[in-house]
């Protein structure tokens, strides 16, 4: 193949293909040094990430806008018909903002009378998308905020309603968030009235699977699906959708938040679920081979 | 290839540059973030390729490395894996196809199909030995199938609007009548 080149090509051949292969070596390297210590590249690439993409932030937003302006423009060929089904809907809503108002009362009649304080830590930082994966192998957001608004690796996103994702890889500026639907999302939730623990994994597709159910005949398509906590990642108690029954007879998880919109999308601020180590100690009390309470345990309880 | 001027050498550079970059852009733009059943065609790779085998000096392997690797980079890939696969594809085309300067477009096509799939299968055969999760075979395998359909129409803007052709001995001043 040789014979059609110049002498000049000649000459650089040899060159040439010691240079491609110390390219394609160093390629290579990169994907091992990845694979055998991917939190340092991931944190590499975040920081690359965090470089490129707030810069291209001046031309996503009108680009982003006027596609979604587009769409919109779509949308108005059959206003007529939404306006009609928004009437309607309206119509009920009336009547569900009544009943929300008086549960609204009574909830807090009951929390008073209980005395229950809720989690006072559970605050968020608010951030907007600004990028997503640029794959269709991995569903994850981009979102404008970062280690210098106090984001940390393993928070929960979500859009207001349910449960988007998880955050992993966090930049100066900019925090990505793993969706639930991405394949290696993996989240341990809770079915609600059977309370059954479940683990939801994404797999690429609009609705991620129930995995390790312990009995499915108690769990029926409906039911709603909320974190659960386990494993400390996660505050206990996020909607994150109901329970469906895809074509295959699998159950999978109909997200409670609307991926087809996310724009804004709240973090929120979690330090870990405190964990009760030493068992309890009035029990210990009762025990007659231990005497009395010692006081460095009841320290240790507080 | 020795009649190229300098500036248009390196000004298509800047060009192939630039597609890239608009290519990663439209990429990372945040309109579906609904997870699909389909997957769109690898627009970057198609354009390497036909860029490659038109004018090889216009896409040096470096750029071609640099550009892959950013690519890995922003859209959540193993890092350097696709790229130096896509170099070494590259490279192995320009090789065998450098002589035939004048051959049929399918003959290009079915090669440029043939390196895409090996591209892709080797790739997934990496990731499986090092046992990294991936993505599902029918996307990938959409993904390879739209690749290879939409390289013609990437050879033809190449081609015909930017005006990147196979040098031809008879034709060895077309240096900068387009663009």
């Amino acid at each position: 193949m040789a014979k059609h080149r110049s002498t000049r090509d000649d000459f650089t051949q040899p060159l040439r293909r010691l240079f491609l292969a110390i390219l394609i070596l160093c390629l290579a390297g990169i994907f091992l040094i990845w694979w055998i210590d991917s939190p340092r590249v991931e944190r590499f690439r975040a920081e690359v990430v965090d470089r490129v993409v707030p810069g291209m932030d001046w031309l996503i937003t009108p680009v982003t806008g006027i596609a979604n302006l587009v769409r919109d423009f779509q949308s108005y060929q059959r206003l007529v018909e939404q306006n009609r089904e928004l009437r309607s809907e309206l119509r009920q809503m009336h009547a569900w903002k009544e009943a929300a108002l008086q549960l609204e009362q009574e909830n807090a009649r009951l929390l008073d009378m209980n005395n229950v304080r809720l989690d006072p830590r559970l605050t968020y930082v608010t951030g907007v998308v600004i990028a997503d994966s640029g794959s269709p192998f991995r569903q994850s957001v981009l979102l404008n905020v970062g280690a210098r608004d106090g984001i940390v690796d393993g928070w929960a996103a979500i859009d207001g309603i349910g449960l988007v994702g998880r955050i992993s890889g966090v930049g100066q500026n900019t925090a990505r968030v793993i969706l639930l639907t991405d394949p290696s999302s993996s989240v341990p939730a809770t079915v609600q009235p059977s309370s059954q623990t479940i683990l939801i994994n994404g797999d690429n597709s609009v609705a991620p699977v129930v995995e390790f159910l312990e009995s499915p005949e108690l769990v029926r398509p409906g039911d709603r699906v909320i974190t659960s906590g386990d494993g400390g990642v996660f505050p206990s108690g996020l909607l994150i959708g109901q329970v469906a029954k895809d074509r295959n007879g699998r159950l999978r998880v109909r997200l409670a938040a609307d991926y087809g919109r996310l724009k804004f999308l709240r973090v929120l601020r979690h330090y870990g679920i405190e964990l009760i180590t030493d068992s309890g100690s009035i029990v210990n009390g009762l025990d007659a081979t231990a005497p009395a309470l010692t006081t460095d345990e009841e320290d240790s309880d507080g | 290839m020795a009649k190229l001027t300098s500036a248009r050498l390196w000004m298509m550079r800047c060009v192939y540059l630039g597609f890239a970059a608009c290519i990663i852009f439209f990429h990372l733009l945040p309109l579906d973030t609904v997870a699909r059943r389909w997957a769109p065609p690898d627009l970057l790779m198609a354009m390497t390729f036909a860029w490659a085998l038109r004018q090889p000096d216009f896409v040096p392997a470096f750029l071609i490395a640099v550009v892959m690797l950013l690519a890995d980079l922003l859209f959540q890939r193993p890092p350097g894996l696709v790229a130096a696969l896509v170099v070494a594809g590259v490279e192995y085309l320009k090789n065998r196809l450098s002589g035939l300067s004048n051959a049929s477009f399918v003959g290009e096509w079915t090669a440029v199909a043939i390196v895409i799939t090996g591209i892709v299968a080797a790739n997934r055969l990496i990731l499986a030995i090092f046992s990294v999760n991936q993505a599902p075979l029918v996307l990938a395998l959409f993904q390879v199938i739209l690749t290879i359909a939409v390289y013609p129409i990437m050879a033809g803007f190449t081609h015909y609007i930017l005006g990147v052709r196979k040098l031809v001995p008879g034709d060895a001043d077309a240096t900068g009548n387009r663009l």
